[in-house]
């Protein structure tokens, strides 16, 4: 570790702190309908949508909307990527997309997972890419916020269920919020040298007088919101690892930045929403102790080394020129900071892109990023996706609270009742439910194994890495596990999808029933949510329902792997 | 012929999903506790 890697982390941490107030408050005048300087747009929108912008919707009516709106879109998707041979902008000539991967791409990026089993560059065409792929990094993330910001409706007001326009939010999400912010740093990328243009493929020859063949394409504009948006996939194979995707020490700090960014300024949109923004700052405490124990774990892990390379006489300390450390998988223009650190902040969120290749990492390093995804992706999170899994969690906080002084527990002033705590329940065991089924179920199957690079406790991680990452809307990858397979793209996309609407319908859910409740006054029996104890049992809470589901199946991944390496044996 | 297979298997999950809101609400409906209680 150095001190540089630690300035820069730092520096990250500052400006993510800053960016918060001033991103949240104007996300708080984007869904209550203040900010109009798009107005023609937004309306023109409406008009020819049929939609009526005055529609406060019931619950029921919200989640079906989103339900709706996921399946049309993800079926469009399907069909386009099928067709892709016989459609415009395929200069290429890129064939049809096989169904199953085709089914799994388009599971993926509506539920802004994002889990590529293929290389971009070589697999899709550029109508694919631009009007499939990237129209769901604005939707799917644009489903995520409003779907937060009805749970913070819910949580604000008594109106007998109603929670909000699910297409007002969707539009206003995507038109005041993703837009501009992905149209302004797409040029920020492109003047730090990231491509964006319909040029042909150019043949080079290499130093070594080899011949290569350098994918073009619109990158800059689908890096930007594939960041922004928390989605994740990448224009090319090797994701922001890809020195057109990610050439600059700059361009690498912006993206790592926007992946972050809207979630944690919607925590505090949250805070203004529901009138209490130390409660906001309470649960941006609690998600930063966790980001910063998630960093601090990897950056010693990885700048450690495998201390097998040590033994052999691989110098391992960072000095002068040398990176030390572990430096398999990472680029060398980005170094083990700046690696684990998007390695962390990707997985945090549901982002899912990559610089460096997780598979690589050392068993603990590579332990992080799966730890943050089988936490539920709440620390800042997904974006929308991320708040409201914090917000369940402080709901099962409190309820825990209450049981142990023997009072009905409050939550911002409404009372917690059975049926909010089986809405929670069924949140919570929905996701470990998926990942731990699946995972055991293709550790067993012939067709699972098939796919694995790896033996051992290795290759078990990357079977749970993979069903993590997809079940937790992650998209990022180990990079060990052939995905592209009938069982795997089927098992995967279903996953995906189990763990964006299976757990996203009783969230709703949940809003519905605190918008009947009516808001209680605090009281001394009230839980107060707003002091250091909370992020203390938050915090706790978190690590204890992460701990217990997942910890049996760790131990026989990434903790064996871990003590066998210090017995000398690697996988 | 896999293509109708997979075009089925989505409408079926969110045909399911469909379901599960209206088991939500019913399930909401069962627990409301006293003040939802006319």
């Amino acid at each position: 570790m150095t001190l540089n890697g630690w300035l820069q982390i730092l520096v990250y941490a500052a400006l993510l702190l800053a960016v918060t107030v001033p991103l949240g408050a104007y996300m708080v005048r984007v869904y209550d309908g203040r900010m109009r300087w798009l107005a023609p747009v937004e309306t023109a929108i409406y008009r020819v949508c049929g939609i009526d912008p005055a529609e406060d919707q019931h619950w029921t009516r919200y989640a079906g909307g989103l339900l709706l709106f996921s399946a049309v879109s993800m079926l469009v998707t399907y069909v386009v990527l099928r067709l892709q041979g016989h459609l415009p902008l395929n200069p290429f000539h890129r064939v049809a997309v096989t169904d199953h991967q085709a089914f799994e791409t388009a599971a993926s990026f509506t539920t802004n997972t994002n889990w590529q089993s293929y290389p971009g560059e070589s697999v899709m065409s550029y109508l694919s890419q631009m009007t499939q792929l990237a129209f769901h990094n604005f939707t799917s993330a644009a489903s995520g916020m409003a779907a937060a910001v009805a749970l913070a409706r819910g949580i604000a007001r008594r109106s007998g269920g109603r929670i909000g326009n699910f297409w007002t939010d969707l539009v206003r999400g995507t038109l005041y919020i993703l837009l501009p912010l992905s149209f302004v740093l797409a040029l920020l990328l492109v003047q730090q040298g990231v491509i964006q243009n319909f040029a042909h493929y150019v043949v080079a020859t290499t130093v070594e007088g080899a011949k290569q063949v350098l994918a073009m394409g619109p990158v800059a504009s689908q890096i930007a919101i594939k960041q922004l948006g928390t989605n994740g996939g990448g224009f090319f194979n090797a994701n922001s690892a890809h020195p057109f995707e990610n050439p600059t020490a700059i361009t690498n700090f912006l993206e790592m930045f926007a992946l972050l960014m809207i979630p944690a300024a919607l925590v505090y949109t949250f805070g203004r929403m529901v009138n209490n923004r130390r409660h906001a700052w309470a649960l941006w405490a609690a998600m930063f102790v966790m980001f910063a124990g998630g960093v601090a774990t990897a950056y010693w892990a990885e700048a450690r080394g495998n201390p097998i390379q040590a033994a052999r006489g691989v110098d391992v300390v960072a000095h002068g020129g040398n990176p030390g450390g572990n430096m398999e998988g990472k680029e060398v223009r980005f170094g083990i900071a700046n690696s684990v650190l998007w390695a962390t902040a990707t997985t945090d969120a549901s982002n899912g892109s990559v610089n460096s290749m997780h598979d690589s990492f050392t068993p603990l390093g590579g332990m992080v990023p799966l730890v943050n995804i089988q936490l539920g992706e709440l620390i800042f999170g997904g974006v929308g996706s991320g708040l409201y899994g914090m917000i369940m969690m402080a709901v099962l906080t409190v309820f825990i609270a209450g049981l142990m002084v023997g009072r009905t527990p409050e939550y911002l002033g409404k009372k917690v009742q059975s049926r909010e705590v089986r809405m929670v329940m069924l949140y919570v065991l929905i996701f470990p439910a998926v990942i731990l089924l699946f995972s055991a179920v293709s550790a067993l199957l012939p067709a699972g194994l098939k796919g694995l690079n790896n033996a051992g406790p290795h290759g078990l991680s990357e079977i749970l890495y993979a069903f993590t990452s997809t079940t937790g809307n992650n998209g990022s990858a180990f990079a060990g596990l052939t995905g592209s397979t009938y069982y795997y793209n089927t098992l995967l996309g279903l996953a995906t999808l189990l763990g964006r609407f299976a757990m996203m319908v009783p969230m709703l859910a949940l809003a519905g029933f605190f918008a009947e409740r009516k808001t209680v006054p605090a009281s001394a029996g009230t839980f107060p949510v707003t002091t250091p104890l909370f992020v203390v049992l938050l915090v706790g809470v978190i690590l204890i329902v992460g701990a217990l589901t997942f910890f049996p199946a760790l131990s026989l991944g990434p903790i064996v792997e871990h003590l066998l390496m210090g017995a000398g044996r690697l996988f | 012929m896999l293509d109708l297979v997979y075009i089925l298997v989505t409408l079926a999950f969110f045909g399911l999903m469909l379901a599960y809101v209206v088991g939500c609400e019913r399930l909401g409906r069962d627990g409301s506790g006293e003040e939802q209680r006319p």
